[in-house]
């Protein structure tokens, strides 16, 4: 018997294994078949009759054995000999059964061997509390070779498809990481020459270091909005490895709402003004405070009115509205554009989901601006949606706990 | 408003120097200086005694923060604006308690920067007003 040990070499009196069930190839590296020869099988039994026979069984499959004689020995054993699978009688002395598959989850959490109960007892209860205490399987005894060593083929390939699975997730969220690192390195090192791009184009454009020819000036002027567009781009690409890195730090301090509107309607009515839109704001008399990151919320409204500005046809009117609602405050920003199609309106919030409404006037859409507000305002304990309006065009609804 | 004093502008890219000294001018005729370090930065610092100084976070060899504490050290009613391509609160929270009295984002519209230093330069000198 010994000599068998570790083989695949069938015994004699025994029937021809069965082949196994065939897994589809996952590509180079791995094999097409979860290796079961040689994985270790933890055998508890007190009667050493029944594990003699056992482990002749196990044995000749190519499997590793190791006895315990009772449930305290198995627990020992098992720490040292670190199971694939472990066949456990239910009654013994000492600790039974049940109670050491408890042991075992508690000692080894999710990580801990899939258990199988052998036992003669195969009544509903028993069932129940052995699957209850953590087993996958039961073998009433007596048991059918044939039967146990293709439930024991089946917890084993489990177990290890569950293995590769846990590893395959790690080393995907590993690439994930090292992405989002490399695009934040890319972004910030990419942010300072197109800032010094631009803000050196617009000194050409504007004459501060002499005049330029009309022509010069058309050519110096797109430089100044193609790198202006890039930045953006960059911007937008950073804060999403930022928040991807799970970096999204919101530093709340008190701050007035209205005062954070007027300045953004201020600077937004500029880009505005170049298609002959008009931005309206309509905010409470009384002044409304929230406890929010300032320069954060301000990138919402920002990013928000642009994007009215630029979905909607030139000379049209952006309204912007500040109240305060059943659950704290709301701040509305209506467009006169399209509207989001409905079929599409799953992508709205989703990195990248750039929809088939496209910019009136040649601006530019990365797809990334509303998936980054609506991770900002979540972050805020809020929540962002987008309403199709009755007359036409769009309303895009912030809510603000008080 | 025309500022007519000394600045030291410290970056250690030569683009950004360009582009804030070409800022910079529109604030009057100040006489610039530039540094491409901190060390470098700390020397003229103490030589020109500058009113007012520029001063990247993110520098090589010696970084703004170990700069400014040296500036400050040598000077305790030193000027100095940190600049940053990335606001990051901490650093700025950390420049401001070392003596720092204001910070400028260097990815800002020209014009907002302009802005930023003209309220500085009025709060630091009452009198240039």
């Amino acid at each position: 018997m010994q000599l068998l040990q570790n083989t695949r070499i069938p015994f004699p009196s025994f029937e021809p294994r069965e082949t196994p069930p065939q897994f589809p190839s996952r590509g180079p590296g791995t094999s097409a078949e979860p290796n079961l020869l040689g994985r270790k099988l933890l055998v508890v039994d007190d009667d050493r009759l029944n594990i003699r026979i056992l482990a002749g069984l196990l044995q000749t499959e190519g499997y590793v054995i190791a006895e315990a004689n009772s449930g305290e020995q198995a627990l020992e054993v098992y720490e040292g000999f670190r199971p694939d699978l472990v066949l456990l009688d239910v009654v013994m002395p000492g600790i039974d059964g049940f109670e050491t598959c408890r042991e075992l989850r508690n000692r080894y959490g999710v990580n801990a061997a899939p258990v199988i109960f052998i036992t003669a007892k195969n009544d509903s209860e028993d069932v129940v509390e052995g699957l209850a205490s953590g087993g996958v399987d039961y073998l009433p005894k007596p048991f059918r070779r044939k039967e146990a060593l293709a439930r024991i083929r089946t917890h084993l390939q489990n177990r290890i498809l569950i293995e590769q699975q846990k590893l395959l997730v790690e080393q995907l969220k590993q690439a994930n990481d090292a992405k989002n690192k490399l695009v934040g390195m890319a972004a910030h090192d990419l942010r300072n020459p197109l800032a010094s791009i631009r803000g050196l184009a617009e000194f050409l454009t504007d004459g501060t270091v002499g005049p330029m020819s009309p022509d010069q000036l058309d050519l110096v002027k797109m430089i100044h909005s193609e790198s202006q567009s890039m930045l953006n781009l960059v911007n937008e690409l950073l804060d999403v490895s930022t928040i991807a890195a799970g970096e999204l730090k919101i530093n709340r301090e008190s701050c007035d709402l209205a005062e954070l509107l007027e300045k953004s309607v201020y600077l937004s009515n500029i880009n505005a003004a170049r298609k002959s839109t008009r931005i309206s704001l309509q905010t409470p008399q009384a002044p409304v405070t929230a406890m929010i990151d300032a320069s954060k919320i301000r990138q919402v409204v920002d990013n928000l009115l642009s994007n009215a500005i630029k979905y909607s046809p030139p000379a049209s009117e952006v309204r912007v509205r500040l109240q305060k609602s059943d659950t704290g405050l709301e701040i509305a920003v209506q467009d006169q554009g399209p509207g989001i199609p409905e079929g599409e309106r799953h992508r709205l919030f989703k990195d990248f989901g750039t929809l088939s409404v496209k910019p009136t006037g040649g601006e530019k859409a990365t797809g990334l601006g509303l998936a980054i507000c609506h991770k900002i305002v979540e972050a805020h304990q809020g929540s962002i949606a987008a309403t199709n309006l009755p007359n036409g065009g769009c309303e895009f609804s912030i809510q603000l706990p008080a | 408003m025309s500022f007519e004093g000394k600045i030291l502008l410290v970056d250690d890219e030569a683009h950004v120097r360009k582009f804030i000294s070409l800022v910079v001018r529109q604030l009057g005729s100040p006489q610039i200086i530039e540094a491409s370090n901190g060390a470098e930065a700390v020397e003229i610092y103490k030589q020109e005694s500058p009113e007012l100084v520029l001063l990247d976070v993110n520098m090589p060899v010696q970084d703004g923060l170990e700069t400014l504490k040296q500036i400050v050290q040598h000077d305790p009613n030193a000027v100095v604006v940190m600049l940053t391509s990335l606001a990051n609160r901490q650093t700025v929270q950390e420049a401001v308690q070392n003596g720092a009295v204001n910070y400028l984002r260097k990815d800002t519209p020209k014009d907002e920067i302009l802005q930023a230093l003209r309220r500085t330069i009025a709060d630091c000198f009452p009198s240039n007003t």
